[in-house]
């Protein structure tokens, strides 16, 4: 018995020493952060390509948006991720942030209806449906959207978030603008106390039910939906138009833009504009001298920050199913990221 | 004659339910692992226990292009074992040394109550030991790491040990201890030389059947070694594990195939785990 | 002077255990006490609102504790009419037989397999089946959580219960069956009133299993806030809500969840320690 026991032993704890002995590569600055979910595969590949143009290793944690903001409070990351930019009451809990947005989605409706190709929805039947008033996928008020489809006699089986989320906020802050009752009753949030349906983990978890369970019905990020190649609906937008989610239809959808970004663009009054459309943002400290963080990595922060609203990331974004940032929203960006400052002192120059 | 004739077909019916019930208790077994070897098993391979988890963005390209997922899932296996390694050359010691205590003073009352105790804790929800362990490491180390992950492991199969080793203790004879004893031996010579490897065997098993319910445990990890995409060797960062891929993979579409092949991985390690915890047991019965 | 070092290592060693039983209740209750000041601890068991809505914060743990009693009660009835009859057939008909050594290994095996994967199976398979037999709308729910809990407890009942009925002393059975008693007799009259007390904590400490379950509820269970109002429907236990929202929780909700984490470590620890107590005087009858 011990003669096994040994070697297995020493080696196992060879084995701990050597991977100790490799962790430690020195030059580079390791950055971390955590939160949305949504834009993770456009991160995924931007945090590589910065990685490849400056040496800067870059984790990200697709955690929901709220774990994001809540590891920034904690000081445990470098930069948060969020589909919902802070409210003025939460700025007030934290020190100064600096919303950097990076790109622009679409919380898209998407349904697994077996042989039905073309679903037409509308703002307020999209809130009956979460409210719990339609049921069925045959409703009247259903079928008269979608004259040319044969609408099954079904329960309709609604998805939502388990987890604190910017599509939710996204999406429940969509439904407060076209629905007064939606407004009053449940309101717009991270997390918000839907009455029917089942709930998921992560955009993923969502997309997962939706593709699983026939007749199921939820809002997910249309990245998920356009790569799954999971049905998703056209939404009728604040002119009355049809609209199908799309790159252009995204893009179209940014208005006015505030000088620190944050900003709603759901339900926009824009021609072609897709009305449950967003920003997604990275979330900074102004002062990047918090927990023992060093100068190096404050400047990496800065420049990561910088990278994202490049040409030749922003012209990537639709690779993997996103919009680019309107001109205007990358001009602001740039002026507030002069303003972050190291001890006081400006970090960019 | 009739009642006769009942009572003995009563008892016929009753032995033939057991029959047909308890045939019905191994369907589930049966049906979980051919659902897993039937799905799992041609995503098995070299690059599959060799590479690391592809990130969101790959899974999604492959996914997108209607490609198979690349990579595997090196970094938790790699996760697992560190994981798992550091908790138990903490956890067996400790646990041996404890379930000794609770044999050799089993008249205290406070033997007594840390036996029931450790009853306790080897109950308690494994959901619990990852609160308790993100209170007691990740919160104090502002971060999730790996260390704080085998925290959560060592909890869990402390109780396990400990009682595996104060059982075998207690039922062997007390004539051993005392010819150890009688021969001049010091206590801890005797205790360490003749009783715990005179006990060895159960423990041993004790020992393999706690690896073997940790390893498939995610609830205690989520909260505690969060997981991570690239294969890590740094117990201070986050890390990840097999059982933790598969929450993973079951959260995201664009990963679902390789969910198949991960559970493969994990439940023949787990049953073979189980599996060789019996034959020692077995071989080495006390 | 070894001796004595030796001896103070078992000590130490041993103390470590109530060390991290009470740390667990002492930090957990200091973490907790956050959500019980503001609500009130009866409030807070006795509330069914879980309002996350910031500003409008409201938290209670009555849909959660329903939701973990439900499935419990749900699977132990399901699980009774196989743990018993597989307790019967390694304990009594076939004790000692190759076949009992056979389905004695099935059903370590079940034991043995881990419960994200008894998720996995109970999510892309039962569920399904679960939705073709119209017994859930949505196919995850109340019930399926139950019937996936039911087959993971049926191991730890049917294993515990036969070693009870393995230790029924055989002079006892044979007096009866001597007075021509047929087996099922010697079941029912001898047999479950002599080991009776033994499958009763074998029971009761595969209640203690089903109520921390977490990964399997989480995957199956539907995870929604309300209180269940049938069988059908989706809802939460204590440990999914757990599984679902410690990730991204802080303040008030924070608390709110490690409350209910308290409450559930109590139940759990409550139900061990009577199975416990109960199996200890079993096995000393």
């Amino acid at each position: 018995m011990k003669k096994f026991c040994l070697p297995l032993i020493a080696g196992a704890m060879a084995l701990s020493f050597a991977a100790c002995g490799g962790s430690g590569s020195a030059g580079s600055v390791e950055l971390s952060g955590a939160g949305a979910t949504f834009p993770l595969p456009f991160y995924n590949m931007s945090f590589e390509g910065y990685d490849a143009a400056t040496g800067n290793k870059v984790s990200y944690g697709g955690i929901g948006s709220g774990g994001g903001v809540r590891n920034l409070k904690d000081e445990i990351v470098d930069f948060a991720g969020s589909d919902a930019f802070l409210t003025d009451e939460e700025m007030k809990d934290m020190k100064p942030v600096v919303h950097i947005p990076t790109c622009m989605g679409a919380v898209v409706l998407a349904y697994n209806l077996p042989d039905v190709v073309k679903l037409n929805l509308s703002g307020d039947v999209i809130a009956d449906i979460y409210a719990g008033k339609i049921t069925k996928w045959n409703d009247a008020r259903l079928a008269e959207l979608n004259p040319d489809v044969k609408l099954p006699a079904k329960d309709i089986i609604v998805a939502y978030r388990s987890d604190g989320s910017g599509t939710t906020f996204i999406f429940t802050d969509y439904l407060s603008k076209v629905s007064e009752n939606w407004k009053n009753t449940y309101g717009a949030g991270k997390t918000v106390d839907f009455p029917v349906g089942q709930a998921a983990k992560g955009n993923p978890g969502v997309a997962g039910i939706i593709a699983q369970t026939p007749y199921s019905f939820g809002y997910i990020g249309s990245e998920y939906a356009f790569a799954q190649k999971i049905p998703y609906a056209s939404v009728k937008n604040s002119r009355g138009e049809l609209i199908t989610p799309s790159t252009e239809s995204i893009s179209a959808a940014a208005g006015d833009i505030p000088q620190d970004t944050r900003c709603s663009i759901t339900n926009a009054d824009a021609e072609g504009a897709y009305p449950i459309s967003c920003f997604t943002w990275l979330l900074i400290y102004q002062e990047q001298h918090y927990g023992d963080r060093s100068m190096e990595q404050a400047k990496a922060t800065v420049d990561l920050m910088k990278y994202m609203l490049a040409d030749s990331v922003q012209q990537k974004t639709a690779t993997v199913n996103y919009a680019p940032l309107p001109k205007k929203a990358i001009e602001l960006s740039l002026q507030n990221l002069k303003t972050v400052t190291y001890d006081g002192q400006p970090i960019l120059k | 004659m009739n009642k006769v004739k009942f009572r003995i077909f009563k008892s016929r019916l009753l032995f033939i339910m057991v029959c047909v019930l308890s045939g019905i208790t191994a369907i589930p077994l049966v049906a979980i692992l051919g659902e897993v070897l039937i799905k799992g098993w041609n995503q098995l391979g070299w690059s599959f226990i060799t590479e690391a988890t592809p990130n969101a963005y790959k899974a999604m390209i492959a996914a997108q292009a209607g490609e198979d997922i690349p990579g595997g899932i090196a970094n938790g296996i790699v996760g697992t074992f560190l994981m798992l390694f550091l908790a138990a050359v903490v956890a067996i010691p400790v646990g041996i040394l404890c379930g000794i205590c609770l044999s050799e003073y089993r008249k205290s009352w406070f033997a007594t109550f840390v036996s029931y105790l450790t009853d306790l804790l080897q109950g308690t929800p494994s959901i619990i030991i990852g609160i308790i362990t993100y209170i007691w490491v990740v919160v104090p180390m502002k971060g999730y790491s790996a260390i704080a992950g085998s925290v959560a492991l060592f909890i869990m199969m402390l109780p396990l040990i400990i009682r595996s080793t104060e059982e075998t203790m207690k039922v062997l004879p007390d004539t051993l201890k005392e010819a150890g004893l009688a021969l001049g031996g010091s206590y801890w010579r005797v205790m360490l030389k003749v009783m715990v490897p005179a006990a060895l065997g159960s423990i041993f098993t004790g020992i393999l059947l706690a690896i073997s319910r940790v390893v498939g445990e995610t609830a205690p990890l989520m909260f505690t070694a969060l997981g991570g995409a690239a294969i890590s060797w740094n117990m201070t960062k986050p890390m990840s594990a097999v059982p933790l891929l598969i929450w993973e993979f079951f959260n995201d579409p664009n990963l679902q195939n390789l969910i198949w092949g991960a559970s493969l991985f994990l439940l023949v390690f787990v049953l073979c785990l189980n599996l060789l915890a019996k034959q020692v047991a077995k071989k080495w019965k006390v | 002077m070894q001796d004595k070092i030796f001896k103070a290592l078992l000590i130490l060693s041993a103390v470590l255990i109530p060390v991290i039983g009470g740390g667990i209740i002492l930090s957990l209750t200091v973490d907790a006490s956050g959500a019980f000041k503001e609500f009130g601890f009866w409030e807070f068991v006795f509330s069914d609102d879980w309002i996350t809505t910031a500003g409008k914060e409201k938290y209670g743990a009555l849909p959660f504790i329903t939701g973990t009693l439900l499935t419990t009660a749900l699977a132990l009835l399901m699980c009774i009419p196989f743990s018993l009859p597989v307790a019967l057939f390694t304990g009594e008909y076939f004790k000692g037989r190759k076949i009992a050594a056979v389905l004695g290994t099935v059903i370590d095996l079940l034991a043995g397999i881990p419960s994200i994967i008894y998720g996995l199976w109970g999510f892309y398979v039962l569920r399904g089946t679960f939705m073709y037999l119209d017994l859930s709308p949505q196919g995850s729910g109340i019930l399926t959580a139950s019937f996936v809990l039911a087959i993971m407890i049926v191991p730890y009942a049917a294993s515990l219960s036969a070693e009870f009925i393995k230790m029924v002393p055989a002079e006892l059975k044979e007096g009866a069956y001597a007075m021509g008693a047929t087996r099922a007799e010697v079941i029912r009259r001898v047999i479950f009133p002599m080991a009776g007390s033994g499958i009763f904590s074998a029971f009761i400490l595969a209640i203690g299993r089903a109520l921390g379950e977490t990964m399997t509820v989480t995957m199956l269970i539907g995870n929604t806030n309300q209180m269940p109002e049938t069988l059908r429907t989706t809802g939460n236990t204590m440990a999914s809500i757990i599984a679902n929202q410690f990730g991204e929780a802080d303040g008030l909700k924070l608390s709110s969840l490690i409350a209910i984490g308290l409450l559930l470590f109590l139940i759990t620890a409550i139900i061990n320690i009577i199975g416990k107590i109960l199996i200890r005087r079993a096995r000393h009858v």
